[in-house]
This record gives structure tokens, C-alpha cells and sequence, in this order.
């Protein structure tokens, strides 16, 4: 009887703990539902307290897996890190994965941690190194050892990688990333709208034959901006997401603003050599067009001397840094018997 | 009384002062033509006369098969030695006007009775149409400015690197032909444009015509030219000559451009062409307006009229083009095409387009190589242009900053932007030596006035010079001029050095400095291709990576997967996967290609360094394009590529790594290194001790550039 009693104690008293804890998983689901959507992208944001409630205290399996972004605001500046931008990407996965989902899935939440304000969080994690991100799934005890880190490579197409780091980890969709609109698109349908409305307007003054199109100087300008342009190499730091300069490896406070070697360019360095180009185009044309109404002599002579000066300078400059950039040592062919 | 005597032998050659000009002229004109030739040929001087690099093998075998086989099999084509098992319709997907400029050169010589090989007619025809080109410039230039300009434009294209990087003897690609037929293509227009003539018109639509044979960047032209109709519409420079010269071109060159059966009917269906047919539209509605504003008296009703009319004119063809791209009639724009108005495009979306080396963004130092001192006179002739407009400087000068663009964005244009670059630079160049030597031979007002009849600034110049600083301004000009020269000395001095070091490379033969300072040729591509040729089965089918396809038909004679000619994407990322595979998942693809050989090109004995591995992560990208079971960052380590011993374990064991190191391990490359030192990436590899199951090593170089290895039949089943 008494084991009967006994048994029966067990029986009720783990059907007590399990209903429980189910009350508790429930109710920590609905806690993390309303922090996601007071939190702006759907991440939310953890400290130490939040950590332990709702990652080391639950009953292991929790109901959902953690996607954990560790942030820190010191590092922001330092571009090597890029922890803005893969910031704002994980932002973006988050916010697309509780669109897709109509932050109806409780299976996954996006969460991130600062380094400043809970840095024991990040000693229970056992991170030392940013920019990281780990998920925990349901079934990690350890936090430090079974949760998944999430490799350099999975950053590397942004939000589109970290979304496949998720759906290989958890088998959950997170389904297409919707970007904010970012300007081309957007823009550009607004820039052919209004182009389309002014048009009429601007057919009607073309023909009266009066507006700036007419005035070859504002042409002129545009067509050396565009020079300018192409031959600084801007395309160039546009589509690799050149640094206008480096910092020295050998010496942080030193910062390199040339490149060696051909096929690479700093920022600032293409628009150094543009702008030595155009300057002494520039002056060629001014000495040769404008130079010659000035009616004083000595000013005259001092702008030849100048535009000659800088000219040389400018010239002997290009040339000097081409040669060291690309490593070519340019010479003339000249018959042996000459040197 | 000798002396007498000559004077009267050379009285009637005597020339008066206008057939001096003309005579210098011509024989300047001459020498830059025979310049601009052999200039090109330091190639065959310093290798030997063959064909360079990639695409210009498989031209090569096109023009050898259209002279042995006439041109109606030529254009019916089908190619089933590349691109297994699907072959390749070669009529139907090349442009074939250098081809069929080689092979009719080919006839003529042999009408002529010079017993030339066709290989010889093939290397030249580049440096040939380069020279031509020198000679379209000058008249380009004499039309645009003065013949001073031309001849100076003539000089500047003849040797500059930007050009000569893809027209040297043995370089023969579409590209060599297709510059003179663009800036041919061009004069002809603003000729057209200048005079008005139904003549020039059509001259030019044949022009286009021939561009539109040679090479896919005729797309450059229809959409230049309608721009430039556009501008000179909007700021009010429509002329009755605009308006022949641009429907002549158009309808005709369109008509014409149909004929070529790779191009077919995009003028009427593909969105690059759209902006042509719209141009086309409003040019009507503008001479529609004309002629009702030559009835109608009333302004205000013009005016009115106006209106509506160009809102309706607009909102038609808006509609027109929403209907075609939405029915899909008009296909939208080519990849290519949209990675050039945005440049980032081809970096996410299309791997094959971003792994080119030439489709690199353009950095400042190559624009200085390829273009030296031009780059500084750029401004100064646009200063020119504007200056003086006129209906030609506004097409030099579009010209010149859209491909200056262009440029910009892909390496390889620098090409198309460097007859415009020589044209303006040859205007501010020519524009200010006259002006100074005006200024330096002028002695009195009067003399002064007499020698200006050029230029309308060498005129303001010579008005504004009366002031009493006479003696300075010659000795600035002296100086000026002075520097000018020097200037154009180095620029020689450039090109002919950029030409004979950089650009006369045939990179199929590879030279090397060698420890002592001697030349190292190592001649292994051919070396290999030739064993293909002399020792594989003639119906061998060799994979290899895509680069290599055409050398391998045309030189090895063997049936290849995939080729330069990237038409197939997904059978280039087949090929990728089974690189970047196991070597049994690997077989398994290779079997089912029916592969027989596999080659690997490899630097690590030369230091060689576009060699496989360094393309590696492209057949990764691209593989993985297609099949998302191949994921580059497997083949990394914390984001960098390595193959020492800190390499990924799927790099360490994927067939390519396999196909490059096998045996390399025992091998001792440099004093001092262990075996197995890599000297193309300076590390010592992390795999020595590769074990082969389904392939066997067949054949390996002398230098270890190229190896091809068998594919053994499968085992046998119990």
C-alpha cells in the first residue's frame, strides 16, 4: 500500500513539474515574443539577467534555439571588424525571418549581447574574439561547448549566408531576405516619375532655347567631374569597397595611403593622382585660353611660371609613383653604344 | 654653274607652299602607318609569329576550316569537338567578320600569287588594321578639328599601349578589327552629320554593318550614337543633317545588322537596343514638329500643340515598352550589359563574368599605363572642345567620357576609350603647338594677322598677344613648347617600352628571367597540346578548365567539355564540381561525360601563378552557383585561401589539389625549401603523399605547367 502511495506520489509530482514547467516554457516564449516586438528589427536585446532566465535556467530541451550576436559598441569603429555591417545584416535576417513567419514561430529567436554591460555572459560563452555568432540549440547544455559558432565563411555573403547557417542548424526556413529598399530602386523610380512629369516643361523651355543645358560651362564642368571620375579609379574603390587608406600592420600609427602593386588601389590615392591630372590638363588649357587676355605682364609671367612649375611637378610625380606602384622600371631602347 | 644647272633640273620639282604641306603630310601620314605596323611585331621578334593567348586559337580554327571549306559550310558549322556531348552551332554564335577579313585577305594575297600560310595572314591582320585605323584617325581628327589634329591623332593611336595591348602581331581577336571598324564606324557618322549627305549615311551604315560583324561591342555604337542625337536634340542643335545621317545609319545599319545571324532581330528585340528605336521615334516627332510649326503661324497655338504632343509622344512610347518587356517581347538587359551601368552587379550575380581578369575594375595605375601622357592632355583637349562646339567636338567629347567610363568600370575598355582619348588629347596637343608657334614666328601685327588663318583661338590668341610683353611670351612659349616635346619623346619612350615588355607577350609561351639574368622560355601549353595531338585517341575527350578549351581544339585537335566560348553555364559549373570534388564523387561526374583525359595547368616548379589553383576558388564559385553542394567556405581557412598545411581538409583532398601536387611532394623546387615548395604561392604544400584511385598520370610537361592525367575505366564487376 504504502508503495503504492508511494508511486502514486511520483506519478502526480512529476505530472505537477512537467505541467509546471510547461506553464514556464510557455510563459518564457511570451516573454521573448513581447521583447522581439518591442525591439525594432526583432532582436532582442540580452544582459546577463536575461541570459540566465532564459538560456542556463530553462529545462533542457528549451522550446526554441538562440541566434546570439556578440556586439561590442568600443570595436564599432574599427572597420576591419565590420560589426555595424554585420550588425544591421543580422538585423536584416531577423527581421525577415519573423516577417516570413508573421512573428508567429517560437521555434527561433535573434538576440544580441554587449560586451560592456554583460561581459560574464560573454565568459559563459567563451567568446574572446568578434565578430561572433553562435546558436544555441534546444538541446545545448553547455553553452560554451554545444552551441554552434558560426564560421568567417558564413559572413561572407551576409545576410544571405547567415540565413543558410540558420536553416542547415535548426531545419527551420527563414525564407527570402527582405532588404530595406536600399536606394537604386526606389530611387530610380522616383527619379523616371518625376523625369516624366517635368518633361513637357522641359521640352518647352529646350525649344524657347533658355535654360543651363545651353551653357556649355555647366557641360564642361560635368565632362571633367566625369573624367575626373574615371580616371581617379572611383569605380574601382565603388566596386571593391576600397578604404580611402590603410593602417600600417608594422605600425598602427602610421596609415598607408599608396598601394604597391598594379590592379590595386587605395581611395585616396586614385583621387590624388585624378586630381594631379586634371590640375595640369587643366592649367594647359587655362595658359593657353585664358592666360592670354590678362592685361598685366608680371602677372602673366608669374602664372607661366606657375603653370609651368606645378606642371613639371605634377608630371614628374604620376610618373615617379606609376613606377614604383606597378614596379616597371620604364626605359628607352637606345643603341648599346650609347651608354 | 652646277649649282645652276640642278636648280634648273629641279625647277619643275620645285613646290610652292601648299603642295610642301601636302607632301609632308602624306609622308608623315606614311611613316605613322608603317609605325603603327611594326610596332606591333616586337611579338614575333622577341617569341616567334604565332597566334596569342585564348579566343584568338579558336578564331584561328574558324578562319582555317572557312578556307578549307568555303564559307556556306563555315556558316553552317556544327562543332561537336567542343562542349561535349552538346557541341557547339559555331555559325550561328560568332561574329564572323575578322574571320572572314582573314580569309579574304588569305585569297587576295594568293590571287596575287604569295604563297602565304594562313597562320601568317591571321597573326598579321591585327597590326594590319591597326595601321589602317592611324589613317581613319587622321581623318577622323581632320574632321572634328584641323589636319594638324589629325595627323597628331594619327601618332598618338598609332603607338599607344591601350590599343597595342590587343592588336600586336598574333593577337588575333575580334577586337583588332572591331577598333577600326568602330572609329570608322564613327566618322563616317559625324561626317554625315557635318554634311548632311545621304552619301555619308550610308557609308556609315555599311561601317556599322562590318562593326556589327567583328564584335559584340557594337552595342557600344547603338546606344553612343542615339545618346548623342539625344544631346544634340535636347540643347537645341537639330538640323535636317542630323536627321539624315541618323535614320540612314539606323535603318539601314539595323537591316544590315540583321543579316549576321548571332545578332539576328535584337535590334527590334532586346532592351539594348531600345534606346536606338526610341531616338528613332522622337528624331520623327521632331521633324513632325518642324514641319507644323512651318505651317502653323500662330506660337501660341504651336506651343499648345507642342504639348500635347510630346506628352502623348512620351507616354506612347513609355507604354510600347512597358507592353513589350511585360509580353516579353523585348528581352531585358544582358548581364554584361547591366554590369556596366552597374558595376557591382557582375560582383554578386555572375561569377563568370566577375572571374575575368580583364572584367577587373581599373585601377589609376592601369589607366597610366595604358594611356601615359594622354591622360593629362584629356582636359585640356576637352577645354578645347567646348571652346569650340560644333556637332563633331560634341560627339568627341560623349565619346570620350562615356568609354572614359566605361573604362573605369572594366579593365578591358580601356580599349574602346583609347581612339577618343588620342583624338581629344591629339586636339589639345595640336591646338596649343599652334598656337605657340604662331606666337614664336609671328615678328609683326601685321605679319601676325597674315599667318592665322587656322584655329579661332589661335586667332583670339594672336589678338591678345599685341600687348608690349612680346619677348616674354616667346620665351614662355619656348619653354611651353619645349615641354610639350619632352613630353611627347617620353610618351614614345613608354609605348615602345610598355609594347615591347608588357604587351608582346603570346602567354602560351611563358618567358622568365632566369638566375643569371639569362631568358627562360618555357614552351610547356604547346608541349602539351602536341602530346594530346600525337599520342591520345582522335576521339579523346579531354576536361580541362574552361580557359584552356580552345587551345586545346585548336592545337591539340581533341574534343573538349567546355571552352572559352562560356555559353553553357551549367556545364562549366559541372565541370567546377568535379574540380572541387572528391576524387570518386569526382569520377562519377567524369564518367558520365565520358571524359577520357583531364588536364591541370600548375606553376608551382615556374612560380607560374594563374595557374588552377589560384583559379580555383572561381570553379568553386562557379560550381557552386549551380550546385550548392559545392560551399567555398569549405575551401577556406578563417576566410583565406590556403594549401599549406593549414588548409581546409576539402581543399587538401579535392581533385584539382590532387591533380596539381600528385608527386609534387618529392619534389625539391628551391635551395634551402623542403620538398614540396610551392614557388607560385611560396609555401610548402600540405598534402604530399597523394594517392591516385581512378585517374593515372599520363603525361607532365618539363617544367610541370600542364598535366594531363587518364581516366582508367572502371573496375571490373564480380
Amino acid at each position: 500500500m504504502a508503495a503504492h502511495f508511494f508511486t502514486l506520489s511520483i506519478i502526480t509530482l512529476s505530472l505537477f513539474v512537467v505541467a509546471s514547467s510547461g506553464e514556464l516554457e510557455s510563459e518564457l516564449v511570451a516573454d521573448l515574443l513581447t521583447l522581439q516586438s518591442e525591439s525594432k528589427s526583432g532582436v532582442i536585446h540580452l544582459d546577463d539577467r536575461t541570459v540566465s532566465k532564459f538560456l542556463t535556467y530553462p529545462r533542457i530541451p528549451r522550446p526554441y534555439s538562440f541566434l546570439i550576436f556578440f556586439d561590442a559598441a568600443n570595436f564599432h569603429d574599427k572597420p576591419e571588424l565590420r560589426l555595424r555591417e554585420l550588425r544591421r545584416e543580422f538585423e536584416i535576417v531577423a527581421s525577415s525571418f519573423i516577417t516570413n513567419h508573421n512573428s508567429s514561430n517560437t521555434k527561433l529567436f535573434f538576440g544580441d549581447i554587449e560586451f560592456r554591460e554583460s561581459q560574464s555572459s560573454f565568459q559563459l560563452f567563451g567568446v574572446n574574439s568578434l565578430p561572433h555568432v553562435r546558436l544555441v540549440g534546444p538541446t545545448a547544455k553547455s553553452l560554451k561547448d554545444d552551441s554552434d559558432v558560426m564560421d568567417q565563411g558564413d559572413f561572407s555573403r551576409l545576410a544571405e549566408s547567415m540565413a543558410e547557417f540558420v536553416e542547415s542548424r535548426t531545419k527551420l526556413t527563414v525564407g527570402p531576405i527582405h532588404r530595406p529598399p536600399v536606394l537604386s530602386k526606389m530611387q530610380l523610380g522616383l527619379i523616371t516619375a518625376l523625369l516624366l512629369l517635368c518633361l513637357p516643361l522641359v521640352a518647352k523651355r529646350i525649344f524657347a532655347g533658355e535654360t543651363l543645358i545651353h551653357d556649355p560651362k555647366i557641360w564642361l564642368s560635368g565632362a571633367v567631374f566625369v573624367y575626373f571620375f574615371s580616371v581617379s579609379g572611383a569605380m574601382h574603390n565603388i566596386i571593391r569597397k576600397m578604404p580611402m587608406f590603410l593602417v600600417d600592420r608594422n605600425d598602427p600609427n602610421k596609415l598607408v595611403f599608396f598601394y604597391q602593386g598594379s590592379g590595386m588601389q587605395l581611395g585616396a590615392e586614385g583621387f590624388a593622382v585624378g586630381f594631379l591630372y586634371t590640375v595640369v590638363g587643366l592649367l594647359l588649357a587655362v595658359v593657353t585660353h585664358v592666360l592670354v587676355y590678362v592685361k598685366d605682364a608680371t602677372a602673366k609671367r608669374l602664372a607661366m611660371l606657375f603653370t609651368l612649375l606645378v606642371s613639371f611637378w605634377a608630371v614628374k610625380k604620376v610618373i615617379l609613383l606609376d613606377n614604383w606602384k606597378t614596379g616597371y622600371g620604364i626605359h628607352g631602347f637606345w643603341p648599346s653604344s650609347w651608354n | 654653274m652646277s649649282n645652276s644647272y640642278t636648280s634648273d633640273i629641279l625647277k619643275p620639282f620645285k613646290l610652292k607652299t601648299k603642295q610642301q604641306e601636302l607632301l609632308i603630310r602624306v609622308s608623315i601620314l606614311c611613316l605613322v602607318y608603317i609605325l603603327a605596323f611594326i610596332t606591333r611585331l616586337f611579338s614575333v621578334l622577341r617569341y616567334e609569329s604565332m597566334i596569342h593567348e585564348f579566343d584568338p586559337y579558336f578564331n584561328y580554327r574558324t578562319t582555317l576550316y572557312l578556307t578549307q571549306h568555303g564559307f556556306y559550310d563555315f556558316w553552317n558549322w556544327f562543332d561537336y569537338e567542343s562542349w561535349y556531348p552538346l557541341g557547339r552551332i559555331v555559325g550561328g554564335t560568332l561574329y564572323p567578320g575578322l574571320m572572314v577579313t582573314a580569309a579574304l585577305i588569305y585569297r587576295l594575297l594568293h590571287f596575287l600569287r604569295f604563297a602565304v600560310h594562313i597562320r601568317e595572314v591571321c597573326v598579321l591582320t591585327a597590326p594590319f588594321f591597326a595601321s589602317n585605323t592611324t589613317l581613319v584617325a587622321y581623318f577622323f581628327g581632320k574632321e572634328i578639328w584641323d589636319s594638324g589634329a589629325g595627323l597628331v591623332a594619327a601618332i598618338l593611336i598609332a603607338v599607344c599601349p591601350g590599343y597595342i595591348s590587343r592588336s600586336v602581331a598574333g593577337s588575333y581577336d575580334n577586337e583588332g578589327v572591331a577598333i577600326f571598324a568602330l572609329l570608322f564606324t564613327f566618322y563616317l557618322f559625324v561626317k554625315a552629320v557635318n554634311t548632311g549627305s545621304l552619301a555619308w549615311g550610308l557609308a556609315s551604315a555599311f561601317g556599322y554593318f562590318y562593326m556589327v560583324s567583328a564584335w559584340g561591342g557594337y552595342v557600344f555604337i547603338i546606344n553612343l550614337i542615339p545618346l548623342y542625337v539625344l544631346v544634340l536634340l535636347i540643347t537645341g542643335r537639330y538640323s535636317m543633317r542630323l536627321y539624315v545621317a541618323y535614320n540612314c545609319l539606323y535603318i539601314l545599319g539595323m537591316l544590315l545588322a540583321m543579316q549576321i545571324r548571332f545578332v539576328g532581330f535584337q535590334h527590334v528585340q532586346s532592351g539594348e537596343h531600345m534606346a536606338a528605336m526610341g531616338v528613332f521615334f522622337l528624331m520623327q516627332v521632331f521633324y513632325f514638329l518642324d514641319w507644323v510649326k512651318h505651317m502653323l503661324s500662330d506660337t501660341k497655338l504651336f506651343q499648345e500643340f507642342l504639348r500635347i504632343t510630346v506628352t502623348c509622344a512620351v507616354a506612347v512610347g513609355g507604354i510600347a515598352l512597358g507592353v513589350g518587356m511585360a509580353s516579353g517581347y523585348i528581352s531585358p538587359w544582358t548581364g554584361r550589359f547591366y554590369s556596366l551601368l552597374d558595376p557591382t552587379y557582375a560582383k554578386d550575380h555572375i561569377p563568370i563574368i566577375a572571374s575575368v581578369s580583364e572584367h577587373q575594375p581599373t585601377a589609376w595605375s592601369s589607366f597610366m599605363f595604358d594611356f601615359h601622357i594622354l591622360l593629362f592632355l584629356f582636359p585640356a583637349g576637352l577645354y578645347f572642345c567646348f571652346k569650340r562646339l560644333s556637332d563633331a567636338t560634341i560627339f568627341i567629347v560623349m565619346y570620350g567620357l562615356t568609354s572614359m567610363y566605361f573604362a573605369g568600370v572594366m579593365v578591358r575598355l580601356i580599349l574602346v576609350a583609347t581612339p577618343a582619348v588620342c583624338l581629344i588629347s591629339a586636339i589639345a596637343v595640336s591646338a596649343t603647338v599652334k598656337n605657340l608657334t604662331v606666337l614664336l614666328r609671328s615678328k609683326t601685327k601685321v605679319a601676325q594677322i597674315g599667318s592665322t588663318k587656322g584655329t579661332s583661338s589661335a586667332k583670339a590668341s594672336s589678338k591678345a598677344s599685341l600687348d608690349q610683353s612680346q619677348p616674354f611670351q616667346k620665351n614662355g612659349a619656348m619653354a611651353l613648347l619645349f615641354g610639350a616635346f619632352y613630353l611627347l619623346s617620353r610618351y614614345a619612350t613608354h609605348c615602345t617600352w610598355v609594347t615591347s615588355e608588357a604587351y608582346s607577350s603570346p602567354s602560351i609561351v611563358l618567358a622568365a628571367r632566369g638566375a643569371h639574368g639569362n631568358r627562360v622560355i618555357f614552351d610547356d601549353y604547346r608541349e602539351a597540346y602536341f602530346w594530346l595531338r600525337q599520342n591520345t585517341p582522335l576521339d579523346a575527350k579531354v576536361m580541362s578548365w574552361w580557359d584552356y578549351g580552345y587551345q586545346i581544339t585548336a592545337m591539340g585537335n581533341r574534343t573538349v567539355i567546355v571552352d572559352n566560348n562560356t555559353w553553357n553555364n551549367t556545364h562549366i559549373a559541372t565541370v567546377g564540381r568535379a574540380m572541387s570534388s572528391y576524387e570518386d564523387e569526382a569520377y562519377e561526374i567524369i564518367r558520365s561525360l565520358d571524359v577520357d583525359y583531364v588536364l591541370v595547368v600548375f606553376g608551382g616548379v615556374t612560380g607560374y601563378s594563374s595557374d588552377d589553383i589560384n583559379k580555383f576558388l572561381w570553379m568553386v564559385r562557379i560550381g557552386g552557383g549551380v550546385f550548392p553542394v559545392i560551399k567555398e567556405p569549405d575551401y577556406l581557412v578563417n576566410g583565406e585561401y590556403r594549401v599549406d598545411k593549414g588548409a581546409a581538409p576539402k581543399m587538401l583532398n579535392c581533385l584539382m589539389y590532387k591533380l596539381s601536387y600528385y608527386r609534387f611532394g618529392e619534389m625539391m623546387t628551391e635551395y634551402g625549401k623542403p620538398p614540396g615548395y610551392d614557388r607560385a604561392r611560396g609555401v610548402e604544400i600540405g598534402n604530399k603523399d597523394i594517392k591516385l584511385e581512378h585517374l593515372e598520370e599520363a603525361f607532365t610537361t618539363s617544367n610541370w605547367i600542364v598535366r594531363i592525367y587518364k581516366v582508367k575505366p572502371p573496375n571490373n564487376r564480380w
